[in-house]
């Protein structure tokens, strides 16, 4: 009896001969022949003959299998969608199965991913600054090298008001010329009496050279109208908050002024900030002769140059424009490019309110960077490490015909997949931390004007473009080296074939760890010289301190009924900022000073009370006395760079002739970044800034009765005052801002590297919980074990110290060279930073390390 | 009968346009393209599952299992819209072809 049954598996079999056929093919064939049976009985054939027609005419089975053949070796020309769609549907599961590892991955690129985020924010506005004027190309500011004997180079970025015009004129190559110098008035309408900040005078051609708006008005009026007043939207809506500002008028100290045109308020990220503008033209008109002064430094040149115009060649020609006007001159002129201000490098003297530092654009960039590779480097290492389970997968897989660029395919989407994962959830975190981050960063980001087109679609591009290359970057070393493993040395033994990866790994950990320590020793060093900073003795005491202005002819009668107040220890009067005496002149003489020299000093003035008031220490002489004119003090900076040997009682020529009555130690009077300079303080009345020290006991009080002193004297004036320490808070702001930023940054490279350690450690016990088991019945303690393990990963922790600490101790030793005030560097800081490193990495594997050291040995050998 | 070259290069656009009229499983396809050369054209039937997979690793065609309650499982295959248009560029191909035999055989006599 013919078994039909048995006849079409014998059949079948024939088929399984050759590898071109999957069990898809095979089954699709086989429902074909049975097809075809039916159909010939059903026309009334035997079994056995319809059989052998179908078998026959089916045809010879080893043309088929070439054809099918063909078909697997042809190459696709194009990635299936298909397969993408199942690379990425595998990898799916392979994260969800490995829960813990896909977390730690995620988490640690997240945080990376912030932190690269935000930085990315803050170097991207720090480098848009002064790039939205359509002629930033062509414009310039004129700045000036000074030299002086005995003296490094001394650069200023105020220039005289001769010079614009004469560049103008004399050099074809210059085609326009803006003169800006920074001045406040006090605005009144109606009750309204506010001084108000921000307040700059202009040349008219201020507005064709930059491309501020204008909403409303026009500036053509501007370079004849001396009293002509332009108003930012946000002035005009505060003085004209239903109105038209434009044509309106207003008086400023007293005067009246008319407002031409409204402005739009500059953006932000501008290095001259301002909120109104008044004529300079009105400044010229005081005295003809201001108009040809080459004498002072004071206000700020700026140029525009014809179109293709060699920057050197210019500053060629025009570097001894000063010198050429200005008999014994000893100043250089260079232009220095609009867009370069911001972030400059050299440190000029009265340079733009607005400044940044390069410095710091330069190291948060580099951080940015090392901690995408901490971050990346985590991804590369739990990869490889799980190889030994993967690569049974990549054998199976290479057994069944995968070929090395589906696999490459298959680790590259799971790497991507996790990246874009994490990418999105930063994105969440940046939009959370947002505010906290424009906090210290002292920015202004918002989340809206990244939905703006033009942004917006940058900003998306650049997402999805570090979404998918750190994707890529991480995953390109397990994608290669897990591809290329030979299926025959998986398959067999239990993955001894792996112990390849290893190396690399360790290499991998101790270059995170290196990065990671040299971020805690930055941390520390910039903690250090900030204190350092903070607490460094000044030459004066600068706490306790209240100081406020007054007019100059009752500033003597005023500090002298506040000194009678209950809390007040004493009032002194000056013309200068403690912090900021920025005057100083060349025109000093006094006897035995070499003729062939120029020297530049200093200069302020002060009465007979500043001194106690602000307790500096005369060292040699005398304090000024309420009595004295024509006598000057100097202090010990002064005193050496004239080569005086016994300087009180020497005479000392300047606009007149001057005593020396006394020296007085070394104080700073400008940025702690700057050496102290030479000094001379004389002796003046009609000062108008009131420096006043108080008891601190009394500080509640103290402000309302120096208030209440004010109203009996100025009852129209507003009444304002502050606080000396604050300024020097605001002064050393970005010193604050890098310490708190750089801590953060430690702080999360170190979570980060540990986060990856931590995963590391976890596997490699995985890994050997059956020789833990088995060196615990043969009697190994929990210590022994315990050590065993965790001195596997701190070695490697200790070998990235050795490597950290000099390579730290030099980038600080760079950094802090930026200081004239600097901390040298303790070794403190190294031993704690390698404790700290070490602790926190030993915590890490501890964790593991314990548990897996006191686990019940049966549990771990029961199952073999 | 029609050589086995001709069957071979024609099999793509009849497939094809089998699939073109609706989907069908390849015992179907095979019983249809027979039916229509009136047993002119030799083929063994398997000969067409290769040229199956190779039109759909192509992208010409798609292929999904069909199960149902009465009968056996089949797979079915469909034309995607990259196989219409291959379909129309054979089918201009065919014609153009013929155009031309049709031209010479108009000059010359028929041999029957």
């Amino acid at each position: 009896m013919f078994d039909l049954e048995r006849a079409i598996h014998r059949w079948l079999r024939s088929f399984r001969r050759h590898r071109a056929f999957n069990h898809g093919a095979i089954r699709e064939m086989e429902l074909h022949l049975r097809d075809h049976i039916d159909d010939l009985l059903s026309k009334g054939l035997g079994v056995q003959e319809a059989f052998d027609k179908a078998v026959r005419e089916f045809g010879d089975i080893k043309p088929m299998a070439r054809e099918e053949y063909w078909n697997i070796r042809r190459k696709r020309t194009f990635i299936n969608t298909i397969m993408l769609n199942s690379y990425f549907k595998i990898a799916f599961r392979n994260l969800w199965r490995h829960k813990f590892y896909a977390f730690i991955n995620i988490i640690g690129l997240t945080i990376g991913l912030s932190i690269v985020f935000m930085i990315a924010l803050f170097v991207n506005d720090e480098l848009s600054f002064d790039q939205f004027h359509k002629k930033k190309e062509r414009l310039y500011r004129v700045v000036e090298n000074q030299y002086y004997a005995g003296q490094p180079v001394f650069p200023v970025a105020v220039t005289p008001t001769a010079l614009g015009p004469s560049l103008m004129e004399e050099y074809p190559e210059i085609v326009n010329f803006t003169r800006v110098y920074n001045d406040n008035f006090r605005f009144e309408l109606g009750e309204k009496k506010i001084s108000e900040n921000s307040g700059i005078v202009a040349d008219a051609s201020f507005f064709e050279m930059f491309t501020f708006p204008l909403v409303s008005g026009t500036v053509q009026s501007f370079k004849t109208d001396l009293n002509a007043l332009i108003l930012t939207e946000e002035l005009a809506d505060k003085y004209f908050p239903d109105e038209e500002a434009t044509g309106k008028s207003i008086n400023l100290d007293g005067e009246q002024f008319f407002v031409r045109a409204v402005m739009a308020d500059p953006p932000k990220n501008s290095h001259l900030p301002f909120r109104y503008i008044t004529n300079f033209e009105r400044y010229l008109s005081g005295d003809p002769d201001r108009a040809n002064s080459w004498g002072s430094n004071w206000l700020y040149t700026y140029v525009e140059m014809a179109p293709a115009v060699d920057l050197n060649t210019v500053n060629d020609k025009i570097i001894g424009q000063i010198k050429a006007n200005n008999e014994g001159s000893v100043t250089d002129i260079y232009l220095q490019p609009l867009t370069d201000i911001y972030l400059g490098e050299v440190d000029f003297t009265v340079e733009a309110r607005r400044k940044g530092e390069m410095m710091y654009v330069k190291i948060f960039s580099i951080v940015a960077i090392f901690i995408l590779i901490i971050s990346c480097i985590n991804f590369m290492n739990l990869s490889t490490a799980r190889s030994a389970k993967r690569a049974k997968e990549v054998g199976l897989r290479k057994t069944v015909g995968a070929n090395r660029r589906q696999l490459v395919f298959q680790f590259l989407s799971e790497s991507v997949l996790l990246s874009v994962t994490a990418v999105i959830l930063s994105i969440g975190v940046v939009a959370l931390l947002l505010p906290f981050f424009n906090q210290i960063a002292n920015k202004e980001f918002d989340l809206r004007t990244f939905l703006e087109a033009g942004t917006g679609f940058k900003l998306g591009l650049g997402i999805l473009l570090t979404a998918v290359l750190t994707g890529l970057f991480s995953g390109s070393y397990p994608a290669l080296f897990l591809s290329s493993i030979e299926p025959v040395r998986t398959l067999g033994t239990h993955g001894t074939a792996l112990r390849q990866g290893a190396g690399l790994r360790k290499i991998l950990v101790i270059l995170q760890f290196t990065i990671s320590v040299v971020l805690i020793i930055g941390t520390m060093v910039v903690y250090q010289q900030f204190r350092f900073i903070q607490d460094v003795n000044l030459g004066y005491n600068k706490n306790n301190i209240i100081y406020t202005f007054v007019p100059g002819e009752k500033s003597e009668v005023f500090s002298n009924e506040i000194r009678n107040q209950r809390g007040v220890i004493n009032v002194g009067l000056s013309n200068r900022h403690p912090a900021y005496v920025l005057s100083s002149t060349s025109g000093f003489d006094w006897p035995g000073k070499n003729p062939d020299e120029t020297i530049l000093m200093h200069y302020m003035s002060v009465d007979e009370h500043y001194m106690p008031t602000m307790e500096m220490n005369v060292i040699d002489g005398r304090q000024f006395v309420h009595t004295d004119t024509s006598v000057v003090i100097i202090n010990e900076r002064a005193k050496e760079i004239m080569g005086l040997e016994d300087p009180v009682g020497q005479s000392l020529s300047g606009r007149n002739d001057y005593r020396i009555v006394g020296v007085v130690s070394d104080f700073n009077f400008k940025s702690i970044h700057t050496a102290i300079e030479p000094i001379v303080i004389f002796k003046s009345d009609e000062l108008s800034r009131v420096y006043i020290r108080y008891d601190p006991m009394e500080q509640a009080e103290i402000s309302e009765r120096i208030e209440s002193v004010w109203m009996d004297f100025f009852p129209d004036r507003e009444f304002n005052i502050y606080y000396l320490d604050e300024d020097f808070n605001d002064m050393y702001d970005a010193e604050m801002r890098t310490s708190k930023l750089s801590t953060y940054f430690a702080g999360l490279a170190i979570i980060i590297s540990c986060l990856g350690l931590f995963g590391l450690v976890s596997y490699a016990t995985e890994q050997r919980t059956k020789e833990i088991g088995i060196r615990k019945v043969l009697g190994a303690s929990i210590s022994n074990l315990f050590l065993l393990l965790t001195y596997d990963f701190t070695r490697l922790v200790l070998i990235a110290l050795v490597i950290a600490i000099p390579v730290g101790w030099y980038a600080m030793n760079q950094w802090l060279d930026s200081y004239a005030y600097r901390i040298d560097i303790s070794v403190w800081v190294f031993i704690l930073s390698a404790i700290t490193a070490v602790l926190i990495a030993v915590a890490t594997v501890s964790y593991q390390s314990v548990r897996a050291s006191i686990s019940n040995p049966v549990r771990a050998l029961r199952n073999e | 009968m029609i050589s086995k070259n001709l069957t071979a290069a024609s099999t793509k656009p009849i497939i094809l346009g089998v699939l073109r009229q609706g989907n069908s499983y390849g015992y179907l396809i095979i019983k249809k393209i027979k039916e229509m050369s009136g047993g002119k054209m030799q083929w063994s039937d398997g000969m067409l599952y290769p040229v199956l997979h190779r039109l759909e690793k192509e992208g010409l065609i798609e292929s999904k299992w069909v199960m149902s309650d009465d009968s056996r499982p089949r797979k079915y295959y469909e034309i995607t819209a990259l196989g219409k248009k291959e379909l129309v560029n054979e089918r201009e191909q065919w014609v153009h072809v013929n155009s031309v035999l049709d031209k010479i055989w108009e000059g010359q006599p028929s041999t029957t």
